[in-house]
């Protein structure tokens, strides 16, 4: 029996011609289902396991494909429906309006993604220099076994990752302050590696991109030294499909 | 991934992003069809979370692969190795709840929230986060 594999809606008068193959093997290719004004992105597929890792990269690449040309409110990855019919009467039709809504607040705009990771041993040393309790605490744990300072480390470690945390906020809060104001929307994400400084995602008009890119490219020097700095995009607006519920962390 | 260099070099304008560094973003974000939906995924809702776990080699071993499909030497099999993988996961998925069972899964596996956690219990000196988030909300 097939299945549909769902990849996102755009709004059904955009072309969304896809030609990156389809998640599942063999590859289907990539066609819609209209539904009044919304269409989903979809390809047949055989319901079952998919190989995790490159059913991934297929679908991400699909995505990518389809946002170069049209607004796409991206779908959860790995969500399957029975067949078209489902599509429409599960997904495309309850929810037409508020779909056909999202999708006009995003028209001819873009998600940037700004990222910023610490270099670690320049981290540390900054809290140490910075926090005598963390430089008080060090010098005693140094240098001993660790089974005698288990209890010290344990606290030392608190009090370093509670100075990261700060250092976080403050760096988020510079980051949103530069470029917050020219984008349409922002949201700050918890950085999802130890050594996350920001992670920040903007919703940008096209035609400001490149204003936005220089604002970061500003901010990249002004502050580059301290972290390194990942600028991405175009993505689909993860970070503004509703339902979300992206929850601001910062 | 050297695209930021300092003092003016930088690339003014945004990159295309890799598999790698978007994983969490695919597999957390996006719209949600309904319940009953998802509830008829699980197999692969589960597949997702194994996949956050191995993705950055197998991401790498992809690309080898592809590499190496491309000496065309014969129609070699591109998912060898994946198929342990998904049974594996497939057993898992199926002792578990099927409600709730992704959020089981990851709490099992210390991912989706709680990486940074997994990653400290290998570093002694970093084991105290979880706890220092928790007093901050005293």
């Amino acid at each position: 029996m097939r299945a549909v594999y769902v990849y996102g809606i755009a709004p059904a008068r955009e072309r969304t011609d896809v030609e990156a193959p389809g998640v599942g093997s063999p590859h289907a290719g990539v066609r819609r289902v209209v539904h009044g004004d919304v269409a989903a992105l979809v390809s047949d597929i055989d319901p079952g396991p998919l190989a995790a890792a490159r059913e991934l990269r297929a679908h991400w690449r699909v995505l990518e494909e389809a946002i170069s040309r049209a607004t796409v409110l991206p779908v959860r990855f790995g969500t399957v429906m029975d067949n078209d019919e489902a599509v429409v009467e599960r997904f495309l039709a309850p929810r037409h309006d508020q779909l056909a809504g999202q999708l006009a607040e995003l028209a001819g705009k873009v998600q940037l993604t700004v990222r910023a990771t610490y270099d670690e041993q320049r981290l540390m040393r900054a809290v140490v220099e910075e926090s005598p309790a963390v430089a008080r605490l060090r010098e005693r744990v140094r240098g001993l076994p660790e089974a005698a300072t288990y209890y010290d480390s344990i606290k030392l470690g608190e009090l370093v990752a509670g100075e990261v945390e700060q250092a976080r906020q403050r760096d988020t809060a510079l980051v949103l302050s530069r470029l917050e104001p020219l984008a349409v929307a922002a949201r700050a994400e918890k950085p999802s590696t130890q050594d996350g400084a920001v992670n920040t995602a903007f919703l940008v008009e096209r035609s400001r991109v490149d204003e936005f890119s220089q604002a970061v490219a500003a901010l990249e020097s002004e502050i580059g030294e301290r972290m390194r700095f990942r600028y991405v995009g175009p993505m689909p607006p993860y970070s503004f499909t509703e339902e979300e519920a992206a929850a601001s962390w910062a | 991934m050297a695209v930021a260099t300092r003092g003016g070099g930088y690339a003014a304008r945004p990159q295309p992003s890799g598999l790698a560094e978007v994983i969490d973003v695919i597999l957390d974000k996006g719209l949600v069809i309904d319940a009953y939906v998802r509830v008829s995924l699980i197999g692969i809702e589960i597949l997702t979370i194994d996949a956050r776990i191995v993705i950055a080699s197998v991401d790498t071993y992809l690309r080898f692969a592809e590499a190496v499909n491309r000496l065309d030497l014969q129609q070699a099999d591109q998912s060898q190795g994946l198929p342990e993988l998904m049974e594996s996961i497939t057993e898992g998925g199926a002792k578990s709840k099927t409600k709730g069972a992704l959020e089981g899964a990851k709490e099992k596996l210390g991912i989706g929230g709680d990486e940074e956690e997994e990653k400290e219990e290998r570093r002694p000196r970093r084991r105290s986060s979880q706890r220092s988030r928790k007093s901050d909300e005293e």
